[in-house]
This record gives structure tokens, C-alpha cells and sequence, in this order.
């Protein structure tokens, strides 16, 4: 720990960063683009100039330097003094807010990056008001860049945030630098376009609107965007993600800081894989079938004929030949909550988590890293949850069984009931398996997403909401808990599973994970307090 | 000039004095012979380090107190000789290298030696092309005869020099500029620290010095450090090599010790010879482009590393001087001056990046009749906002971009005021009007791709 | 609403399915790597040598040379635009530099820019449509003394005149060096003395 002096005031800051991101961390609005935490240090755009304290030469007085020193590029050291409260600071500040605008397009009213771009912030917050450009503008062709990535060089700052992260995080170095001067324009090779799976980062990193998402490209106005914290279903890493979304439409999702999990960045499968959720064929009611009809049925009747058809089956058949497959696309919660309500009605039922599929292989960045060098990894589970799953039955005690067991003694009709639980947004679910034992069933009960084979053979058909519908927790492959948020509402009809399995479970009122985590710690120690990342410094970007 | 016999240009003029056949006989790697078999490296830091011998690149640094940044405990050392000169106005490098490429070799030999360099590289800029078959055949000859390669002289010294030709870009004379060309990227100037006696070229502590700097080495060596430190004024040791252009009787390169007046090199019998065709001086910018100019009444500063700072100059520069006649318009120097900073300025920081293309436009508008006075307050102010030496910047570019603009608009703000009055009522007006609903043409800095394919997005 | 963007997907027209690197070439440009500790440390040169070798720097150009010393493609265009000396597009077969720097600049160069462009008919950044001749203007040549200068490929030449110009332009042994070459930096030269560039 070493203590520095910003204008003033005492900053305990942690050792080894700069005196930028000491600044940040203490709540100082210090203007900066190119410098980001997750980068390296360039230097160039020099903004976050200050003034420092150096020795004099001749006294060893402590004096304030003549010169400007960028805080990005001064590492923090026991008894520094700075300041960025000062007219020297503030001018330059002022002077290179109005060079960034000597050429730029001021087009705020189409821009998408308008109310959430940082060259609108720091022009507001420390630029000046009146143009002295009287001379004509450059202006640089608008140039398609990759198959989700548009580039608006006149927008640009220059600051090369997203050359550096082609370079230093995904390693696939599309992005580059032509010219010089200030006819610089960043580019790619042409045919080798900006197309890797970290690629959607060089848009967030973007402190302007230079750099643009083609599925964003005037779909919504920032300001109108509410923003959900949640975690990345796309596989097992957990990424914390944020979700903008209005009117419950989800418009886009976006990295959110978590050290050590996921930094700053998501992959792009994350982060452009939830189209499902807009399915027009979504399973939105409950649905019970009787002589071969399917018929609608009200949520609120729904626990008391869930129940009976269930006690039915143990009141014939005992209390094993009940079952039920734990999906993990399922949050602790909602996992846990089913499987006491079943437990409950069946003490003996055993449970098994649901398949587990394999995507690919592990997908290590920077590409060809050497291994320990690793700044993101796609893993090859497509699930976000597979771990909260074992764990909550686990938890649970009772019988755990694996897949094929249950599938074996259902097709053996030693199970009589069995709950599965769905919502894998792929083709390849269910597999015959799974249908083969389902035909032999006196209950079946499905909570899947997408209407198949499996769904048209259920008794009970229950929505499974999409996890932007729906919060909870999940257990990435390390082990971390951490929770989401609900963003979005599900679509009208459907209820959260978490609310229905809470009705079922005969609680009273709304679901909050937070209390069944608080129920759950009993057999679960530490779900009370999972993991939730940091806060990001609220100037820092 | 009386009383002082040339250093360097010693052997201008000598028939066959590129070969090493010759340049031997005129007493050329004598002193390299010397420091390798009588001299450790240290004793030839300390002597260099006495002799005063400061950087004749531009900055004026004592390059014995450079070499002595190096670290103690380093393995490989690196060498890079600084042949971008490309400062408008300067070309006693090359010069120096045509006339007498052997003094150049024999200067990087002692220089790598005193820095225990393995590896030295020539950075020549690209357009000296018949410099570069000068020089190439002299360093092959040099490597032929033992000069260069594994165990020189016996000694066990191993040093492989090799010319790395630029490709047209004037940071790259910047150190760290240069060293990131070397290593074949854009010449971007690297922050500091860490600095490239620490950590330069290929991540090797690195020791960049110019051309006429080594140039000095080998007569230091021969001659000592006092015989070299009792050339010049105080502070500015040595024998110096100046330069003029434009319309001077004269034009050339000229050797004379440290101190020499702007007067005397413009006027003197073994210098310029006066101005052509009857002019008489306007101004003179004194040491390349970049350090500022002085006024036909400044023309008795001394061309040393102190006194120029009188005169408000950024430093000696190069000490090529570009000499101004009474027929130029300031309008087109300035906008001259003001272009040549906006072509090569690297990009990477913001005040000199768009400072630089903002002034050259302002500058342009001036030259082309439609200036406003508010613009060269503007300008002035532009210029007081960028450099390192405030610093705004990663290098020194900005602030000799700076200097000379700044010290046009302020010491000629009479005549460039002037001629704006003169311009027609509404004239700047018209102008501004017409081409703002245009856009900049961008100058080109090389041919441009081939014709653009458009697509709509989104599609 | 959508935009017109430049395409940057597809390769450039001049990056064809074949290598235009010969053999040869290659061989040169390897022939700099033991001058290095580092391999992409030979891309200048490398440039130098495609640019005399193929004439410019084609986009398929920089895709062999990326190959070559195992770095991106856009690391190439990187290095290669930032510098003013490479081509992008195919120039004439002589390549008239005038310097419009100061010291020129006060010595009559705009007559001189304006002679050449008169006796080629064409502007800067232009070629004579029989290939003949391009025409630039560079900052500084490090030529001052000798102000106005030209350069026509290697040769420079000083204290052009206006009126020096036709003949000057005219003359075949207007690029012809005086001094012995090293051909350390020159592309590949076949037997008849054409370049033997393109694979």
C-alpha cells in the first residue's frame, strides 16, 4: 500500500498501478482514452495529464513541476504529491477537447454512441463551448470492417484502444494503424477482416462512437437503455455481463468487470447468443394434457394439480419411482426449490443433473498464448450451471443418480414419475434416450423452452424462461457462485420458474433468490454470500 | 577561417579518399587501432566524456554522460547510428558520410567499442540513395579488411554493423522513433521510461547517437580530450559543421569551431559568401527548421549550444542554416514551415497530431491571401500548447514544430499583419464560406489504394 | 437508415490467389534475417526489395512478405503506410521526387513542381499513362545546398531550372548513378537485366 496526495487529499491505493488508475479508484474524475486497465500503457492521448511535485534540484525542496506528467504513465510511490485541480490541468484538458473536435463529424443526432460517449462526457464535463474552426473538416470514408463491426473513422480519437486489443487480448492482430499525422485512420488488412470471437470488446472499449455493432446500428437511443447485472450463459467461465434492454426488449448485451473471471471482456458466442430468446414459438403456459388434448391451464390452479398427480403416483408405485433430471441451464435456486418440492411429496426421489453437452474445444486467447498466459477462455460447456447443479443435489442428500440410471429404471418402469427439466436452446435436445423412457411414463413433466418431441409428450408442460427472464444464481467451472439479475419480463403468460417453484414449493408471494439462497445455506454453506464482482471505479471505462 | 584546420572535412576533396586504401593512408582507423588495443571502454567513456563532446543530432546532449546511462551488468549492446537526418535545412551528415564514409565507420567502431556494443546499425534515411552505395561499399571494404566481424584487430572484439535504410519518415530521427523502425514498425516514439539505454532496440540496452557525433570521436581519441574541449566557446566543444541554403552566393557545408555567428556564416569569405543576386537577408532560420528563426537584426548570434537560447531558439538544432532573402513572402514560409510538421508528425498524440494539421490548414489560408489576425493569435496559441518540453507529447516533435511557427508569426507579425490588411474587403469571408460546406482534401502521404467498393450498413 | 461503407472484407484487387513473390525474392529477404535479433526487424528492408522487385508494395505483396516473417498482414500495411517511401499502387517506371521543403522552396521549387507537371502532364501522386514516369513531392531530400532538387529514382539533381527541366526529363540516363551501386537492397535482376519479381 503506498499513500499519495491528489489535489490534496490522502489516497491509499493499492502498489504496482498508476497514479490514473489510483485517481479513478479514489472517485477523481480524470479524464483518459487511451488508457485502459486491461491494455497497455500508451500514453498518447494526453488528456489525463497533471501536474506533480519533483525535487528541486538545487534545494530538494519538494516544488510542483513546470511540466505536465501523464498520471497513466507514473507508477504511485509513498509520498507522491499531484494534482489535477489545478488551470494548468483544466487548460490542457480544454485545449485537447477542442482538438478532437477539429475534425469531427459533430453528428450526435445519428450517432449511436450519443449519451453514453466519452467525447460528449469530457466536452461537457472539460471541454468548451464555441468552435474556432473556421477551416473545412477532413473526412474519411466509413468502412466495413467485419461482419458485425462497422468502423466511422471520422468519429475516431485515435487512441487506439482497439489495435491494442486485437494485439494484447485476443491475439489475432486484425486491426492496425495506416498513414500517419493526422491523416491516421485505423484499418484492417482487406480480406481479413475484424471477425474473432472476442472481436464485440473493440465496440465497448470504444470510448466514442467510431467503432459500431452492425445488430446495434440504430436499433435504440443509449438513454433509453436500463441496464440488468447478470452472468453469460454461454458457458461455463461466468462471465458477468450486462444486459441494456427497454420496454423488455433486450437490445444488447455488454461485458461487466470481474476480476479474475472474466475482466473487462465477453466473447462474442455470449454475447450474440441469446437470439433465441425472441423465438415466436416460446412455450409461454402451462399446459396439461388429458386423452391426448392439450389444454391451457390457469398458474394458479396449477400447484394443487401438480401436487395431487404427483402424490398419485407415490401413493401407487412408492416413494423411488418418483425422479426428476436437473437441467443446468437451471439456477441454483430454481434447482434447489424443485428439488425439496419433490423431495417432499417423494423422500426417496432420486435426482440426476441433465446432459451435459461439449462444444468444441477450449478456446484460449491471446491466440497461441503459452499456457498460464491465458487473459480469456471460451470453454467447450455450453452451460452456465452445471457445477450449482451437482451441488444443489448434492446438497440436497438423497439419491443421486446419473442420467442413464434414470433413463434405465423409467424404461425398466421402476419410475413412474419423472421431471425433467429443458431449456437447452439447441437442436440436439432431447435425444432418444430420453424419448424412448418418456413413453413408458404415468407422469411426465417437462419445463423446456422450445416446443419437440419431448414437449409434445409431456402431461405437464411448464415454461422455462430464458435466464434474462429469470434470476438466480450460477456456479461457474471454478466453483464461484454469482448471482443475475432479472432484466426483462418473460413473454405475458409465463412466469419465472423461480415463481411457479416457489408457489409449488407452497410458499406465499414473490420469489427472490435471495431468500432461498438465505434457506439454502442450511445445507449449502456459503450460498448466502455469493460472488458478486466489484463495482467498476465510476469514472473509469 | 584562419588558424583553425578542419576536423572533419579534413579530407574533402582527397582523390580516392572513399576507399580504405586511401583513407588509411591519410591517417583514417588510426585512432579506432588505438582505442582497440590501448584503451579500455570505460577509459574511452571517460575521455569522450571530458572532451565535452556534445550531440550534434539536435539536442546537445554530452554523449559521454549518454554512454554512461548504460547498465553495468549488460550483455548485449545495441548501436544505432542516426542517419535520418531530415530536418529541412541540414545535410552535413551526408556530407560528411560522401566525402569521407571511412571517418564515419571508423567513429561507429570506437563508439561501439566504448559502449561494448555487438551490433550497430547504420539508420540512413531513404532518399540518400548514392550515400547508401557510398556508404555500403566502404563498410564492405571495412569488412573485408577485418574492421568489422569477429575478433578485430585480434583483440577479441566482435561488432557486425549493418546500414538499415529508412523509408521516408522524419521522426524516425527521433531515438526511440528510429529504434521502432528499426525493428520494422511505424516509427512510432516510445514513452519514457524506460529509456533506450535500459531497454531499446530488440529489448537490448541501446545507445543512438549521430552521424557527425561519431564523426568527432576518432580525433578526440588521437588528439585527447583536452586538445578537443580547447575548440569552441564554453560549454560547446569542438570543431562544428554548419550548413546554408537557399539564396546565399554559397550554398554548403562548412566546418568551423563551435561559436561561429549566423553573420559570419552567411557573409564570411569561407563560408556562404553573402546573398545572391542582391538580396539582402530577411531572416535565417539558424539550425534546421526546427529550432526557430532569427530577424536580419539577430544575425550576430553565436551558432553555439548556449547562446542561441538568447534569441529564444529551441537550441542549436543542427546548425543548417536556411537563409531567408528580402524577396521571400512570410505568408508561404509560414505555411511552408507549418505543412512540413503537419506531413510528418506521427499521429499518436493528440496535441501534435491535430495541432499540426489544424496550423498547416490556418496556414495555408494565410498563404493563399484569406489569413484573419485572429488566426495568428490562434496560431500562437496552438503553439504554445504542444511539445514535450511542456509536456503534451511523447517526443520532441511538436516542440520543434512550435518553435519555428510561433517565432514566425511573432517575429514577423508586422509583415504578415501587413499583408493581411491588404487582402480584399470580404475576400476571407468568401473564402471561409466556400469550401465549409467542402471537406479537406487529405494530402497524400503515398499513392492511395485502389478505387473503394461501397456497401450499405446495416444491409 | 444505413450507411455506405467501404468494403474491407474482401481482399483488394491486387491480392490475387497466387504468390507474386519469386523464389529468389524470397531468398533475399531471408538473406536479412541473420542481421536481427528479431525476424520482422527485416520488413523495411523486405519493402525495399519488393518495392524494386514487383515495382510497389501490392496488397498480395504484403501478404508473402507476412508469411515470410511470420507476422499479420495488417502489421505489414501498418509499417508500410505510415511510411512515405513505399507504393500501394503500381508507379511509372521513373519516379520523380521534387522537394518542396524550405530551403527549395526559397530557391524557385514551385517553378520547378509546376515544370514538371507541365512537360509529364500530370499531378502529383500521378503516373504518365504509358508508365513512363511518376510524380511526387517529398519534404526535405537533405539536398539544401544544391536547392531546388529533383530526384528521378536514385539520382538526384540539383540546382534544377525550370527550363532545365524538358531536357533534363528527356535525357534516358537521367536516373543513372555516377558511383558504384551495392545491390544489398535491389530486387531480383534476371539475365536480361528485367526484374524478376513476380513468381
Amino acid at each position: 500500500m503506498a499513500t499519495i496526495i491528489i489535489d490534496g487529499r490522502e489516497i491509499r491505493c493499492r502498489d504496482g498501478i498508476n497514479v490514473l488508475q489510483a485517481a479513478l479508484e479514489a472517485g477523481f474524475d480524470v479524464p483518459h482514452y487511451c488508457y485502459h486497465p486491461g491494455l497497455s500503457v500508451v500514453a498518447s492521448c494526453r488528456l489525463c495529464l497533471m501536474e506533480m511535485k519533483m525535487p528541486d534540484p538545487r534545494t530538494n525542496e519538494p516544488q510542483w513541476s513546470p511540466r505536465l506528467v501523464p498520471s497513466c504513465q507514473t507508477p504511485v510511490r509513498d509520498g507522491l504529491e499531484v494534482r489535477f485541480d489545478s488551470e494548468k490541468v483544466r487548460a490542457n484538458q480544454r485545449s485537447v477537447m477542442e482538438y478532437y473536435l477539429v475534425n469531427h463529424p459533430l453528428d450526435c443526432p445519428v450517432c449511436d454512441k450519443a449519451g453514453e460517449c466519452y467525447l460528449q462526457d469530457y466536452s461537457y464535463r472539460f471541454g468548451q463551448a464555441a468552435s474556432r474552426v473556421v477551416d473545412p473538416k477532413h473526412k474519411n470514408p466509413k468502412k466495413d470492417i467485419g461482419p458485425r463491426t462497422l468502423l466511422y473513422q471520422d468519429r475516431c480519437v485515435l487512441c487506439s484502444r482497439c489495435v491494442r486489443f486485437t494485439q494484447e487480448v485476443s491475439g489475432t492482430s486484425e486491426l492496425c494503424l495506416v498513414d500517419r499525422g493526422h491523416r491516421a485512420e485505423i484499418d484492417v488488412f482487406p480480406g481479413r477482416p475484424l471477425d474473432n470471437p472476442l472481436q464485440g470488446n473493440v465496440v465497448d472499449i470504444c470510448p466514442v462512437g467510431s467503432l459500431l455493432d452492425k445488430s446495434f446500428l440504430f436499433k435504440q437511443r443509449v438513454w433509453y437503455l436500463r441496464t440488468a447485472a447478470s452472468i453469460c450463459r454461454g458457458c461455463s467461465t461466468g462471465c458477468a455481463i450486462r444486459v441494456d434492454h427497454h420496454e423488455d426488449r433486450v437490445y444488447r448485451l455488454r461485458p461487466r468487470w470481474n476480476p479474475g473471471v472474466n475482466d473487462w471482456w465477453i466473447c462474442d458466442r455470449g454475447r450474440f447468443g441469446w437470439d433465441f430468446i425472441r423465438a415466436p414459438d416460446r412455450i409461454v403456459s402451462p399446459q396439461i394434457c388429458r386423452g391426448g388434448e392439450a389444454g391451457r391451464v390457469d398458474w394458479s390452479s396449477l400447484p394443487t394439480m401438480i401436487r395431487l398427480r404427483i402424490e398419485q403416483v407415490v401413493r401407487r408405485h412408492g416413494p423411488t419411482s418418483v425422479a426428476a433430471i436437473l437441467s443446468p441451464e437451471m439456477a441454483c435456486e430454481e434447482a434447489w426449490l424443485l428439488g425439496t418440492f419433490l423431495r417432499g411429496l417423494a423422500p426417496g426421489a432420486p435426482l440426476a443433473r441433465g446432459p451435459v453437452f461439449v462444444e468444441g474445444q477450449e478456446e484460449r486467447f491471446p491466440v497461441g498464448c503459452a499456457p498460464g498466459q491465458e487473459r480469456f477462455i471460451i470453454r467447450p460447456e455450453p452451460h452456465p450451471n452445471r457445477r450449482g447443479v451437482e451441488a444443489v443435489i448434492e446438497g440436497l442428500g438423497g439419491e443421486s443418480a446419473d442420467l442413464e440410471e434414470i433413463l434405465g429404471r423409467a424404461a425398466g418402469g421402476a419410475i413412474r414419475a419423472l421431471w425433467v427439466v429443458g431449456g437447452y436452446p439447441r437442436p440436439d435436445w432431447p435425444d432418444q434416450a430420453l424419448l424412448a423412457a418418456a413413453e413408458k411414463l404415468e407422469l411426465l413433466v417437462v419445463q423446456d423452452m422450445l416446443p419437440g418431441a419431448l414437449t409434445r409428450r409431456a402431461h405437464i408442460l411448464l415454461p422455462f424462461c430464458a435466464w434474462l427472464e429469470r434470476e438466480g444464481t450460477f456456479m461457474n467451472h471454478a466453483g464461484l457462485l454469482q448471482p443475475f439479475e432479472q432484466a426483462v419480463q418473460p413473454p405475458e403468460e409465463a412466469l419465472p420458474d423461480g415463481q411457479y417453484l416457489w408457489a409449488l414449493a407452497g410458499h406465499a408471494g414473490l420469489y427472490r433468490a435471495a431468500r432461498v439462497r438465505e434457506m439454502m445455506a442450511a445445507g449449502l454453506p456459503g450460498f448466502d454470500r455469493p460472488h458478486v464482482p466489484p463495482e467498476e471505479p465510476e469514472h473509469a471505462h | 577561417m584562419s588558424g583553425f584546420e578542419p576536423v572533419l572535412l579534413r579530407n574533402v576533396g582527397v582523390e580516392g579518399v572513399r576507399t580504405l586504401k586511401v583513407s588509411e593512408s591519410r591517417g583514417g582507423w588510426a585512432a579506432a587501432r588505438k582505442a582497440l588495443t590501448t584503451m579500455t571502454p570505460d577509459e574511452i567513456v571517460e575521455e569522450v566524456r571530458r572532451s565535452g563532446l556534445r550531440g550534434r543530432g539536435g539536442a546537445g546532449f554530452p554523449t559521454g554522460v549518454k554512454w554512461s546511462f548504460l547498465p553495468k551488468d549488460r550483455k548485449h549492446t545495441v548501436l544505432c547510428v542516426n542517419f535520418d537526418e531530415s530536418e529541412p535545412g541540414t545535410f552535413n551528415n551526408r556530407y560528411l558520410a560522401e566525402h569521407d564514409p571511412h571517418l564515419v565507420l571508423e567513429g561507429i567502431l570506437i563508439a561501439a567499442y566504448a559502449t561494448r556494443a555487438d551490433l550497430a546499425y547504420i539508420y540512413l534515411r531513404a532518399e540518400y540513395h548514392e550515400l547508401f552505395h557510398i556508404l555500403q561499399r566502404a563498410l564492405d571494404e571495412a569488412y573485408a579488411a577485418g574492421w568489422f566481424g569477429a575478433d578485430i584487430l585480434g583483440t577479441g572484439y566482435r561488432l557486425e554493423c549493418h546500414i538499415h535504410r529508412g523509408a521516408g519518415a522524419y521522426v524516425c530521427g527521433e531515438e526511440t522513433g528510429l529504434i521502432e523502425s528499426l525493428e520494422g514498425k511505424r516509427g512510432w516514439p516510445r514513452i519514457k521510461p524506460p529509456y533506450p539505454a535500459v531497454r531499446g532496440a530488440f529489448g537490448r540496452p541501446t545507445v543512438v547517437n549521430n552521424v557527425e557525433t561519431l564523426a568527432c570521436l576518432p580525433a578526440i581519441i588521437e588528439r585527447g580530450a583536452e586538445w578537443f574541449a580547447s575548440i569552441g566557446t564554453p560549454g560547446s566543444t569542438g570543431p562544428k559543421l554548419y550548413t546554408v541554403s537557399g539564396p546565399v552566393n554559397r550554398p554548403g557545408c562548412f566546418e568551423a569551431p563551435l561559436g561561429l555567428t549566423v553573420r559570419e556564416l552567411i557573409e564570411g569569405d569561407d563560408f556562404a559568401g553573402g546573398m545572391a543576386g542582391g538580396r539582402k537577408v530577411k531572416a535565417v532560420i539558424p539550425g534546421g527548421l526546427s529550432v526557430g528563426i532569427l530577424t536580419a537584426d539577430e544575425l550576430d548570434c553565436r551558432l553555439d549550444f548556449t547562446d542561441v537560447l538568447n534569441y529564444g531558439l529551441l537550441g542549436l538544432g543542427t546548425a543548417g542554416a536556411i537563409v531567408i532573402g528580402d524577396d521571400a513572402d512570410m505568408r508561404k514560409v509560414l505555411a511552408n514551415t507549418a505543412r512540413f510538421y503537419a506531413h510528418e508528425s506521427c499521429g499518436q498524440c493528440t496535441h501534435c497530431r491535430e495541432g499540426t494539421g489544424w496550423m498547416a490548414r490556418i496556414a495555408e489560408r494565410i498563404a493563399a491571401g484569406a489569413g484573419r489576425i485572429a488566426d495568428l493569435d490562434l496560431i500562437v496559441e496552438l503553439c504554445g500548447r504542444m511539445g514535450m518540453m511542456s509536456g503534451m507529447s511523447i517526443c520532441g516533435l511538436p516542440d520543434g514544430a512550435a518553435y519555428p511557427i510561433r517565432l514566425i508569426v511573432e517575429k514577423f507579425r508586422g509583415e504578415l499583419e501587413e499583408a493581411i490588411g491588404r487582402q480584399p474587403p470580404g475576400y476571407t469571408e468568401r473564402y471561409i464560406r466556400d469550401r465549409i460546406p467542402s471537406v479537406y482534401a487529405l494530402p497524400v502521404l503515398q499513392a492511395g489504394a485502389a478505387p473503394a467498393r461501397e456497401r450499405a450498413v446495416p444491409a | 437508415m444505413a450507411w455506405k461503407a467501404i468494403d474491407r472484407i474482401t481482399p483488394a484487387d491486387d491480392d490475387g490467389d497466387a504468390p507474386v513473390l519469386s523464389e529468389a525474392v524470397r531468398e533475399k529477404i531471408r538473406s536479412f534475417f541473420p542481421r536481427y535479433p528479431e525476424k520482422r526487424a527485416a520488413l523495411l528492408p523486405a519493402l525495399h526489395i519488393v518495392q524494386d522487385a514487383v515495382g510497389y508494395v501490392s496488397h498480395r505483396a504484403m501478404r508473402d512478405i507476412a508469411e515470410l516473417l511470420d507476422i499479420p498482414p495488417a502489421q505489414v500495411l501498418d509499417t508500410v503506410t505510415f511510411y512515405s517511401h513505399f507504393w500501394t499502387r503500381p508507379r511509372g517506371r521513373k519516379v520523380v521526387v521534387a522537394c518542396r521543403s524550405l530551403s527549395c522552396h526559397l530557391t524557385g521549387a514551385e517553378a520547378v513542381i509546376e515544370a514538371v507537371k507541365r512537360h509529364l502532364g500530370i499531378g502529383e501522386h500521378e503516373t504518365t499513362p504509358d508508365g513512363a514516369f511518376s510524380f511526387v513531392t517529398e519534404e526535405c531530400l537533405g539536398a539544401c545546398e544544391q536547392g531546388p532538387c529533383l530526384l528521378i529514382n536514385e539520382r538526384l539533381h540539383g540546382r534544377v531550372r525550370p527550363e532545365d527541366v524538358p531536357r533534363l526529363l528527356n535525357d534516358p540516363d537521367n536516373d543513372r548513378l555516377d558511383v558504384p551501386r551495392s545491390d544489398l537492397y535491389d530486387g531480383i535482376r534476371g539475365p536480361t537485366g528485367e526484374m524478376e519479381g513476380r513468381a
